[in-house]
């Protein structure tokens, strides 16, 4: 996989360079990680817990609302290094590319460095306070794709999960009923995806503009089909089942179907709303260059 | 864990999000993916309505793209050793 570097880019590259060298920070020594997160600790913001606002969540006690917070947590995170996962695998092939200039391939190490130690954070947290990190239920199934359209994916791939988790990053980086390991989490992953994010957009335009201007207009539809249904597709994975089944929501006395709260939760028009609401920033960009002919519906 | 139930669901299924206009008679060995009837962004969903239909959870790790070719793998792979206890 192989893109080519443009002016833009490559100045935003030097910046960023710049900015990650004053910013480096190691994840071995940066966290102060407790033994155990205290049952009287929120991990999530309540009205951010993907099961807000059903009646099941008004039935529960504070302490199994928090319980439930913790699971949401370790998902989120879970999420987020999957999706950074795939980010590091596609973007280590763009490494001394001969098409790319030498400030976005020395962008691209600290870049990869960045995504490495979150992946690091976020595996901690998991590990350390559920004992897991929760499982990616994907498949990549080939398809023909247009010239270009392969790069293009990928990073209008990232860009969903960089800014959408960025939403809730700048949330709970501020709630100050959050643990702060927690709070620290969402920080530092806000403080260097804020350099990703526009590295990502700048590099999504400049392929655009040279790639899919030459698409035919199905090869473009096609295109954006995909991307909507991407955006729409990513958000079922914030309510997992196997959440609410390891905060014991399938045993008594609640006993409830995991699958059926799934379906309940993400019709519910609170969690509609912020979907619309996290979603909103990385829709807008990408409706306006075009990649989407409208917002999907969500 | 009746076969024919299990096949009936499925196609069920996979019929309500077809992505075709006319999927035509979905047969057990229809091809889904190469037919465009179901893509891989269906793919989480449909692992997880499988996961509903069984009671035991997938494990990530074995997902291979050929197990969704169609109802006939779909049933080989998720349910056909859950029937015979393998």
């Amino acid at each position: 996989m192989l893109t080519h570097s443009a002016p833009s880019s490559t100045a935003i590259a030097g910046k960023l360079t710049r900015a990650s060298r004053v910013h480096r920070w190691d994840v071995d020594v940066h966290f102060d990680w407790p033994d155990a997160i205290p049952e009287t600790a929120w991990c999530t913001s309540p009205e951010l817990v993907s099961i807000h606002g059903t009646p099941l969540w008004s039935r529960l006690d504070e302490a199994q609302q928090r319980k439930v917070a913790l699971y949401e947590a370790a998902n989120f995170f879970s999420l987020t290094l999957q999706g950074e996962r795939s980010l590091v695998s596609g973007m280590s092939e763009l490494l001394y590319s001969s098409r790319l200039s030498g400030d976005v391939t020395e962008y691209l190490h600290h870049f990869l460095d960045e995504e490495n130690k979150h992946m690091a954070m976020f595996g901690a947290f998991c590990t350390r306070y559920i004992g897991k990190v929760y499982p990616e239920k994907k498949v990549v199934i080939p398809r023909r794709r247009a010239k270009g359209e392969a790069e293009i994916a990928l990073f209008c791939k990232v860009m969903v999960v960089e800014e959408v988790g960025d939403y809730f990053n700048v949330l709970m980086q501020r709630d100050a009923r959050l643990h702060p390991v927690v709070r620290e989490i969402h920080a530092m992953h806000h403080r260097d995806e804020a350099r990703h994010i526009g590295f990502g957009r700048a590099q999504t335009r400049e392929l655009w503009a040279r790639y899919a201007t030459a698409w035919s207009d199905a090869e473009r539809g096609r295109f954006q089909d995909w991307l909507g249904d991407y955006v729409r597709s990513t958000w079922g994975d914030f309510y997992n089942p196997s959440v609410y089944r390891d905060a014991g929501l399938a045993d008594a006395p609640w006993s409830v179907d995991p699958y059926a709260l799934r379906r309940e939760a993400m019709a519910h028009p609170d969690a509609v709303a912020t979907r619309v609401r996290a979603s909103r920033r990385v829709v807008d960009h990408f409706v306006r260059s075009g990649f989407l002919r409208e917002p999907p519906t969500l | 864990m009746d076969e024919m139930a299990v096949r009936t669901n499925l196609r069920a299924w996979i019929l309500a999000r077809a992505k075709v206009s006319s999927p035509g008679v979905l047969m057990d060995e229809t091809p889904l993916l190469e037919r465009g009837i179901l893509t891989s962004i269906d793919i989480v969903e449909l692992v997880l309505h499988i996961e509903s239909m069984r009671g035991v959870e997938v494990d990530a790790d074995a997902l291979e793209p050929e197990v969704f070719t169609s109802v006939d793998t779909l049933w080989e792979g998720f349910f056909s050793p859950i029937a015979t206890g393998a």
